[in-house]
């Protein structure tokens, strides 16, 4: 097929704005699948992203159309996450596509997210396609939300397709215009060979499957590749697009988007944003790749078992590959033994992380209350940064903790601004504009990042009824009071427990913090003492009295079964709890600073 | 056989009740119609000549009829089976003969006839002397008719009697748990069993579980009962066993010092061991009562082979229960082998302060091994739980 004819587009949407729906219209109008095939929503792959409905991971498919035209067209779609902790996923789908179908609700109008990333690919050059979506729901306002993409976002929404996904209303518009709108991308078929991975995941039985998009020359079937930051090469075992179903080609030219397999089996073989060329016929310059993403939420993640601690390394390895997002370096605590500090974009990607770890690598973890990182100013002059709360010196070396602040867009509707505002301000925020753009409002705050990670996402829906959106972005370090909080069990620091938090708020957290422990920790052998302080100064206590007893004294005709199989139970129950000096302290306690936080 | 072949008992389990109490888990059933006397009394004596055979002449020592409400059966049948153990030439002659009885399930003069029979001890399911109590429990039976059933005792002239008492029931303070003691001193038995009121799985108090005094209450409760019990007399000798005059019951004893035991009837539990070197088997009977009768002989559900941890645990559980706790010479006669590693976990259970050691081979749970029993006894569970020891009441 002639590069003319190939077009590569992502869909922006928020969550539940339709884009996986819409998806769905476009494999079935193509014939991509038989109907039977066609499990609701097959671009989420992974169980995780169909139950939370959001797409995590980039993934594509190869589209056949044959347009109005009489010419068929190659239309690949890249698909993109929804969520604000996804924002990186975003632009290094977006690198491979020329054009972007912004997918907005025509009843809910433009949401926070969704403007951050139509940025995004305005800015990398794309052609940007308005979709009223939902136009069949009673509560449509097609023209409302016209007017909002044109307010809010700035682009012409006057071309805007009116589509209901759901009834499939206007879908053969809108391949029609991605035929007709969006450019067909450029290349030179008879270059050398660049490719860029978009993607890389790891599979049990072929190794490493990279997403490419090849930008010059072409790659066939049995070329040898050289992957150009390690300089090693691969025999090109496979290489094909999805339809979604895995379909083997001779090549991929320039232009097209698809997999690549090299029987690369070790998991850092292919990294995203690698430049794959042919050996026999380097290409001068790698392709510019993508920007590091900086992790912003730290958290210490242990296994339970001990034992599981290489399988655990490896499952971390092994994520990285496709969430170049997710760093992870050893750690080692005196309450939970050996694990990493792991850092995460946000609270739901520490979720998805966790999640995948336990569901694809059948790992039990725990993982510590989440953490921001501090820039912290020696009183000799250097300059540190702390992820991890049980880290800071002692006070005596600090001459200032700066902590992160962000810049917070929000978009919500003028009924429940009152709401939004008052929790930015209970969230310490400064406001720093506030805009009524037709039905809806949009806010810029300041916010400190750290009251920002735990919960404002939930409860900013909360207070909106789900209506807000929210978006932000790093701004800078900002001096500020902050303290470390300890709890000691029994006389004996905790580092796992330590947190960070403002002098002035250290009193109430370290109070809730024990009372919620309190409840946490079953009642032992003997008391057990829980305390919160402030370097030597204890600030809070509450003791979880001794268990009277523990016995049972049935006696079954010389049948031991029963008892056994208590004693097996409250054995289990221990072994699912970690030993902190003499007290069995339960997983849930680790996380009980979250709790609290939510309450 | 094994050169000092272990005391022997024999477990005889009767299934009925008149209706199933809402915290019982034991393997009974309520009677619907008349109860199959006859044909059950059958299956028990087939099944007790094949336990007989395999036991190899050995003595019985103890003979227990549990259940169930074994004051359902009558003395005829109680008799037969008696004389069925004795025909073997199998039953010692100083043997104690327990039935347990249920005021209100008990007809008038049959104890009398139970004595002429060989029965020698009664245990009587009194679990409170207050009505409210009783009703709580969804007992049967009124307290009146508790003291219809201990005069009938007085008048039978058995005095060898145990009374089941229950504390830690809903709305009993320490002053009504100590009031249930007083009464049950004041009837003079010879011994007491004094239990408190557990949860158990597949009970129906475990799906609408009533509403209990909290823990340390029932702590102190049976702190104070144990004192008084002690003050007239009774000497806690096991966890929830107390005796007069040293009349302890010999067939728990049994089972507390790991001794061996046959069981007959629905679900029961024996356990036999033979040879030399030491082979210690499991085995447990058809649980459903129908099954049980309709089942040849013998009506064996499951069968096990005790290996070196298992034998330990058992020890181990049983033995700490009793307040004298266990000895080393007995645990090489009962497991087959040596203390040997045995006694290091014992030695840091002592530092620990949890067990206490004689010097001399005897150890026993400390005070606070005593409180907390299923802690110590935990420390000798197999390292993996074992799917071979399963048998009656698990589902």
């Amino acid at each position: 097929m002639s590069i003319k004819n190939i077009r590569n587009f992502s869909i922006i949407a928020h969550i539940d704005h339709g884009k996986s729906t819409l998806a769905d219209r476009f494999i079935q109008r193509c014939g991509g699948l038989a109907d039977r095939e066609m499990a609701a929503q097959v671009l989420d792959s992974m169980d995780l992203e169909r139950e939370r409905g959001i797409t995590i991971k980039a993934q594509s498919v190869a589209l056949r159309y044959q347009a109005r035209d009489g010419q068929s067209y190659q239309l690949n779609l890249i698909d993109t996450p929804g969520h604000v902790d996804f924002s990186y996923e975003v632009s290094r789908s977006l690198a491979a596509c020329e054009g972007a179908l912004l997918v907005v609700d025509a009843a809910q109008g433009v949401e926070a997210q969704s403007v951050a990333n139509c940025y995004t690919a305005i800015e990398q050059g794309l052609e940007v396609v308005p979709i009223i979506n939902k136009i069949d729901l009673p509560s449509a306002d097609p023209d409302g939300v016209c007017q909002e993409i044109e307010e809010i976002i700035g682009i012409d929404a006057s071309q805007a397709l009116r589509v209901s996904a759901k009834t499939g209303l206007g879908v053969e518009e809108v391949l029609e215009a991605v035929v007709q709108r969006i450019p067909a991308p450029e290349g030179d078929e008879q270059a050398p060979l660049q490719a860029l991975i978009v993607d890389s995941w790891f599979d049990n039985y072929v190794g490493v499957v990279s997403l490419i998009r090849v930008v010059n020359g072409s790659l066939s079937k049995g070329s040898k590749v050289r992957v150009m930051s390690t300089g090693r090469s691969h025999l090109a075992d496979r290489v094909g697009v999805f339809t979604p179903k895995m379909t083997d080609r001779e090549s991929l030219a320039a232009g097209e988007v698809g997999f690549f397999i090299a029987g690369i089996k070790e998991i850092d073989g292919a990294p995203v944003g690698d430049t794959l060329t042919l050996d026999g016929r380097p290409c001068a310059e790698p392709l510019p790749g993508f920007k590091q993403v900086q992790p912003r939420v730290f958290a210490g993640v242990f296994p339970i078992n001990s034992e599981d601690y290489e399988d655990f390394r490896e499952a971390l390895h092994k994520l990285r590959l496709n969430d170049a997002a997710l760093h992870f370096e050893p750690e080692t605590s005196t309450a939970l033994g050996f694990g990493f500090r792991c850092g995460f974009l946000g609270m739901l990607h520490l979720e998805i992380v966790q999640e995948r770890l336990e569901r694809e690598y059948d790992l039990d973890l725990i993982t510590t209350a989440p953490t921001v990182v501090y820039e912290l100013l020696a009183t000799d002059g250097t300059v540190s940064y702390i992820d991890n709360p049980s880290k800071l010196p002692a006070t005596g070396s600090i001459d200032e903790i700066r902590e992160p602040i962000i810049e917070a867009s929000i978009l919500v509707p003028q009924d429940h601004v009152g709401a939004v505002i008052k929790l930015c301000i209970d969230k310490r925020g400064v406001q720093k504009k506030l805009l009524y753009l037709g039905n809806q409002v949009s806010l810029v705050y300041e916010l400190p990042m750290a009251d920002v990670v735990m919960d404002f996402f939930d409860r900013l829906k909360s207070v909106s009824r789900g209506y807000a959106s929210f978006d932000y972005r790093f701004d800078r370090y900002q001096p500020a009071p902050l303290v470390k909080l300890d709890i000691l069990i029994n006389g004996e620091r905790v580092d796992a427990l330590s947190l960070i938090v403002h002098r002035d708020t250290a009193q109430r957290r370290g109070r809730e913090l024990v009372e919620r422990m309190r409840e946490l920790v079953p009642r032992q052998m003997f008391d057990v003492a829980i305390q919160a302080a402030v370097g030597s100064q204890i600030i809070s206590r509450q003791t979880v009295k001794a268990l009277r007893k523990n016995v049972t004294a049935k006696c079954y005709g010389g049948d031991v079964s029963r008892k056994r199989k208590l004693l097996e139970k409250q054995k289990a129950g221990k072994r699912r709890m970690k030993q902190v000096g003499s007290v069995e302290i339960p997983q849930e306690a680790f996380l009980a600073v979250l709790q609290v936080e939510k309450k | 056989m094994s050169p000092t072949p272990l005391p022997l008992s024999l477990y005889v389990h009767l299934p009925w009740c008149v209706k199933k109490c809402p915290y019982c888990d034991f393997n009974s059933h309520a009677v619907r119609g008349s109860l199959p006397e006859k044909a059950y009394l059958a299956a028990l004596i087939a099944d007790l000549d094949e336990e007989l055979g395999r036991a190899g002449g050995r003595q019985i020592e103890s003979v227990f009829f549990g259940g169930g409400t074994p004051s359902l059966f009558s003395a005829e049948s109680i008799d037969r089976l008696i004389v069925a153990v004795r025909r073997r030439g199998s039953l010692a002659p100083d043997a104690e003969i327990t039935l347990e009885a249920n005021p209100g399930a008990v007809e008038r003069g049959r104890f009398a006839d139970y004595a002429a029979a060989g029965v020698n001890r009664v245990s009587v399911g009194v679990q409170s002397f207050d009505a409210d109590k009783l009703t709580a429990l969804g007992r049967i039976h009124s307290p009146r008719e508790t003291e219809t059933t201990l005069e009938e005792l007085r008048r039978a002239d058995i005095t060898n009697v145990n009374l089941d008492l229950m504390y830690g029931l809903p709305g009993q303070d320490i002053a009504a748990a100590l009031a249930d003691v007083e009464q049950a001193i004041q009837a003079q038995p010879s011994h007491i069993s004094h239990y408190q009121l557990t949860i158990e799985p597949n009970t129906l108090f475990h799906a609408r579980p009533p509403v209990r005094p909290d823990d340390d209450l029932i702590a102190d409760a049976e702190i104070a009962c144990a004192e008084r019990l002690a003050a007239a007399g009774f000497e806690r000798y096991e966890v929830s066993a107390y005796a007069r005059d040293g009349r302890v019951c010999r067939h728990n004893v049994n089972y507390w010092r790991f001794g061996d035991y046959l069981g007959i009837g629905a679900g029961a539990h024996g356990k036999l061991s033979q040879g030399e070197p030491l082979i210690v088997s499991r085995r447990w009977k058809n649980r459903h009562p129908q099954s049980y009768m309709a089942a040849p002989v013998p009506p064996v559900d499951g069968e096990t082979l005790m290996d070196a941890a298992q034998l330990r645990f058992e020890f181990m559980l049983n033995g700490l229960r009793l307040t004298t706790g266990i000895h080393e010479c007995d645990y090489q006669v009962r497991t087959g082998s040596e203390i040997g590693g045995l006694r290091r976990e014992l030695e840091i259970l002592e530092e620990e302060g949890m067990l206490l050691s004689d010097g001399d081979g005897g150890w026993r749970a400390s005070a606070l091994g005593f409180r907390f029993l299923n802690d110590l006894q935990a420390r000798f569970l197999p390292p993996r739980p074992d799917a071979g020891v399963s048998g009656p009441g698990n589902g």
